[in-house]
C-alpha cells in the first residue's frame, strides 16, 4: 500500500472510529442519565437532555478527530507529508489519543450537568419527581 | 514483532492495568458514598459509569498519543525510556482527571449534603 492509499483509508477510519467511541460512551452512560434527566425539573428539560446527550458525545469526538492537522513547522506540502508512513502513523495516533482526550472532556461536562440535575431535583421539594427521588 | 510494536503493547497493557486497579480499588467506596448521598439509582450507576470512563479514557488516550517513531538503529534502551515516557505521561494524565473527578465527587456529596442537613 502506497503512502497516500495509507493516509486516505487511516483518514477515513479514524473518522469512522471517532463517530463509533462516541457511540459507545454514549450507550454506555445512556440508561443511567435517562434516570437522572427524568428527575430534572420541568417538562422539556429531560427530553431536550436526552436528545442532546448523544450528541455531546459524538460531536466532541469528531471535533477531537479534526482539531488534529497533518501540517506541521517541518512537514507543510502534501507531498512531504505523505513521503514518511511513520509521520502518517504518529498523526493516526495522536488522532484517536484526541478523540479520547474530547470524550473524556465530554463525561466530565455530562458529570456536571448531572450534579446540577440532582442539586436542582432535590430541590424540587414534594413535586412527583422529588417522590421519585424519595423511593 | 517488532520492538516498536512490543514496546507499544507493553505500555498499551500498562495503560489498562493502572486504570482497572484504581477503579478495583475505590469502587466500592466510592459506591457506598454516592449510595449514602444520591437518593437516585440511576444517579449512582451514571457516575460509577463516568469515573470508569475517565479513567480508561485518560490512560489509553495518553498510552495511545505516545509514537514509537525511533531511527531503525535504535537500541533497546532507546525503546525502555520511550516506554517510560509514555507510562509518565499515561500516570501524570490518569492521576490529573481522577483528581478532577474526585473535586467533582466532593461537590457533589457537599452540595446535596447541605441540602439534607437542612
Amino acid at each position: 500500500m502506497t503512502n497516500e492509499r495509507y493516509l486516505i483509508v487511516s483518514y477515513f477510519v479514524c473518522a469512522a472510529l471517532s463517530i463509533a467511541l462516541g457511540l459507545l460512551a454514549y450507550l454506555y452512560l445512556r440508561r443511567p442519565f435517562a434516570g437522572l434527566a427524568d428527575a430534572a425539573p420541568g417538562r422539556s428539560l429531560p427530553t431536550m437532555l436526552k436528545r442532546l446527550f448523544p450528541c455531546g458525545f459524538v460531536l466532541p469526538a469528531l471535533l477531537g478527530f479534526v482539531t488534529v492537522s497533518y501540517r506541521s513547522c517541518d512537514r507543510t506540502t502534501y507531498t512531504e507529508i505523505v513521503a514518511s508512513r511513520g509521520y502518517l502513523i504518529e498523526k493516526n495516533q495522536e488522532q484517536i489519543s484526541s478523540i479520547l482526550l474530547y470524550i473524556l472532556a465530554a463525561v466530565v461536562f455530562w458529570n456536571l450537568v448531572a450534579l446540577l440535575i440532582l442539586r436542582f431535583a432535590h430541590d424540587g421539594g414534594d413535586g412527583p419527581k422529588a417522590r421519585q427521588l424519595d423511593r | 514483532m517488532s520492538l516498536e510494536l512490543s514496546a507499544f503493547l507493553i505500555l498499551l497493557a500498562i495503560s489498562v492495568a493502572v486504570p482497572t486497579i484504581l477503579f478495583l480499588l475505590l469502587r466500592s467506596s466510592l459506591n457506598d458514598l454516592l449510595r449514602h448521598t444520591l437518593r437516585l439509582q440511576a444517579g449512582v450507576t451514571f457516575y460509577l459509569r463516568s469515573f470508569l470512563l475517565v479513567l480508561y479514557l485518560a490512560a489509553l488516550s495518553a498510552a495511545i498519543g505516545t509514537s514509537f517513531d525511533l531511527k531503525p538503529d535504535s537500541r533497546f534502551m532507546e525503546y525502555v525510556w520511550k516506554g517510560a515516557e509514555g507510562v509518565s505521561s499515561t500516570l501524570e494524565k490518569t492521576l490529573w482527571f481522577v483528581a478532577i473527578y474526585m473535586v467533582l465527587i466532593t461537590v457533589l456529596v457537599a452540595t446535596l449534603k447541605v441540602k439534607d442537613d437542612e
